[in-house]
């Protein structure tokens, strides 16, 4: 018992005289084509970008974002620099200030990515405390004239709009 | 009149050769993809024409030609290494020179020879250039100094070694049936009818076609016996130090390899520019009815293809308005052809003659074209065979196969001609 005897193939006249078999393969090959010249639409390929891709969910590691706080709607990022630090690219550039709405104790004055640098491995999303950025942009073409371009300031990372249900960033 | 019937021929085989091989490798790339349910190149355009993709093949073409000439520094060979590509791709070339693409036509009493070099040793023309091609590969990949290329050319060798002997011997008992080897006198033959079934070479001796279509295959190194090219293990085989138009030239002499013997199989198995059960005679006597149908056809099909553009052709590129040009392009021309056919349907002038030539003209394109899909269906479809595979196919199947067919067929032409 626990033998299992693997039945071989290829030894009768008809396998071996091959060209049946190479005749059913091209009957399914075929069926293919005329299947897809008849009708196109069928087929998987997106032409983009007449057709946009259709299955971006809001895991996908689009464009960064910088979150809201739910309260008063203001920044959520405290300029803890963890994001910076834990950036292999190098390319998140941050000046921190002082905040005097009583919110919080800090805030960042500048807050740059180079998105030219980024390599999208998502750590600054990991290392951050307070959900305060964010990659569920499903952003996934950034289209500049100059280098400039691709350089997102605060002001642009907070107005990108995440495509998840949580708007807000979560942390209490 | 002389000059333009004389060159024609030979204009007809430039084209064929060179001119389709754009179309050719679209095809390749168009039909592989609709097999794989994908879309294939469609996207490169002049001024919003795409020619449904037409022009991406041109552009590679461009790119190869403006590429950089580069000459690797360890060839000792200059001249082989340079050589050997143009052997490849003349030898594909000539090989097109001897097929016919319509009947001997004779005006004020001479004839003209519609094929490029009026020859009756079509048969040996054809086995000997298409032989050489491989030798193009062969001192390639020994000029190379590498050790993928000599391996890729080995392979060459042994294979076409193999198949060259199956290849002549399949012909051989062509040769017996049609008992000519004037290719022109072969088609002549395939026009006879046996009882209802048109006496094409496929049907009295289906078992020389397979091994000629077989050997075809494996002579012009496609899939499934490009063992030569095998890039899972031997890089890109005899052209892996070859560059810019040096590959171009052994990429478009596979494709004139593979359109070269295409029109053989055509010309010998599938009865050339011949339609079933109309010899020449026939439709130059009922010329009038014939143009009659193919108006019908003509107007028929543009119509299908018209709609067809319609759902197929959604995305407009910048430019033209790509469906428009079509759409009247197409209008246009079937009603200019139309015309054209009708003022002779009806019985006005009287150029039947040339008109049955331009006729067996299509007829051989539209047969021709249909061995190149063949040729691409086959290839998409199946793995390339092991080394050792095609040489125990060549040496031990093929060849006794086909050695037994000459036996049969000798037999049954003799025991035929001593029956009357
Ligand atoms: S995704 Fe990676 S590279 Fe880009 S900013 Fe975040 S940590 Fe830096
Ligand atoms: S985004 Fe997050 S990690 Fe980066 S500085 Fe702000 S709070 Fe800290």
């Amino acid at each position: 018992m626990g033998i299992k005897v693997v039945e071989r193939h290829g030894n009768t006249f008809k396998e071996k005289l091959y060209l049946p078999a190479i005749f059913a393969g091209m009957k399914s090959t075929l069926k293919h084509f005329t299947k897809n010249l008849s009708d196109a639409s069928n087929i998987p390929t997106i032409c983009y970008p007449e057709e946009k891709p259709t299955d971006i969910t809001p895991r996908y590691r689009g464009v960064h974002r910088l979150t809201h706080r739910e309260e008063d709607d203001s920044i959520a990022c405290v300029a803890c620099f963890m994001c910076a630090t834990a950036c292999p690219a190098n390319c998140i550039e941050i000046v921190a200030t002082f905040r005097d709405d009583g919110v919080d104790e800090k805030m960042p004055a500048i807050f740059n990515i180079d998105l030219l640098e980024c390599v999208f491995c998502g750590y600054c999303v990991e290392a951050c405390p307070c959900d305060a950025i964010r990659m569920d942009s499903g952003i996934y073409s950034v289209i500049g004239k100059v280098r400039e371009d691709f350089i997102y300031n605060k002001a642009k990372l907070l107005s990108i709009k995440g495509i998840s249900k949580e708007e807000y960033s979560l942390a209490k | 009149m002389n000059t333009v019937l004389i060159l024609l021929p030979l204009i007809l085989t430039i084209l064929f050769s060179l001119a389709t091989v754009p179309i050719l490798v679209w095809m390749e790339r168009r039909v592989a993809a609709l097999i794989q349910d994908r879309l294939g190149p469609n996207r490169c355009h002049i001024n919003g024409i795409r020619l449904g993709g037409i022009i991406q093949s041109i552009a590679d073409m461009m790119k190869l030609v403006f590429k950089e000439e580069f000459l690797p520094s360890h060839i000792k060979n200059k001249f082989y290494y340079l050589v050997a590509p143009s052997i490849a791709f003349m030898s594909a070339f000539l090989t097109f020179m001897v097929i016919p693409y319509a009947d001997n036509i004779t005006i004020n009493d001479k004839t003209y020879y519609m094929q490029a070099l009026p020859t009756d040793l079509g048969v040996l023309w054809f086995l000997a250039f298409a032989g050489l091609g491989v030798y193009g590969i062969i001192l390639g990949g020994w000029a190379s100094h590498n050790k993928y290329a000599i391996l890729g050319s080995m392979r060459a060798t042994a294979q076409v070694i193999g198949y060259e002997v199956a290849m002549g011997l399949s012909l051989v008992s062509m040769l017996i049936t049609y008992g000519t080897i004037s290719l022109n006198e072969m088609v002549t033959y395939q026009s006879q009818s046996f009882f209802i079934i048109p006496a094409w070479g496929i049907v009295i001796q289906p078992i020389a076609t397979i091994i000629f279509i077989i050997t075809a295959f494996a002579e012009t190194n496609r899939a499934p016996f490009d063992a030569a090219e095998g890039e899972s293990e031997i890089v890109a085989g005899y052209h892996t130090e070859y560059g810019a138009m040096k590959f171009g030239l052994y990429f478009v002499a596979e494709y004139i390899a593979m359109a070269a013997s295409g029109a053989l199989i055509v010309t010998i198995f599938l009865g050339g520019y011949q339609l079933p059960y109309l010899n020449t005679a026939d439709l130059i006597n009922n010329f009038e009815l014939v143009l009659w149908l193919i108006i019908a056809f003509a107007v028929v099909t543009s119509l299908m293809f018209l709609k067809w553009m319609k759902s197929h052709n959604i995305y407009n590129t910048s430019g033209l308005d790509e469906k428009k040009v079509y759409a009247t392009l197409i209008i246009g021309f079937t009603a200019f052809a139309i015309l054209l056919m009708s003022y002779y349907a009806l019985g006005f002038g009287h150029a039947s003659a040339v008109g049955v030539m331009i006729l067996q003209f299509a007829i051989f394109t539209v047969k021709l074209f249909f061995l190149h899909f063949v040729f691409i269906w086959v290839r998409w479809t199946l793995p390339r065979f092991r080394y050792d595979q095609t040489q125990k196919l060549g040496w031990n199947i093929l060849l006794p196969l086909s050695l037994a067919n000459i036996f049969i067929t000798a037999i049954v032409v003799v025991g035929v001609n001593y029956g009357n």
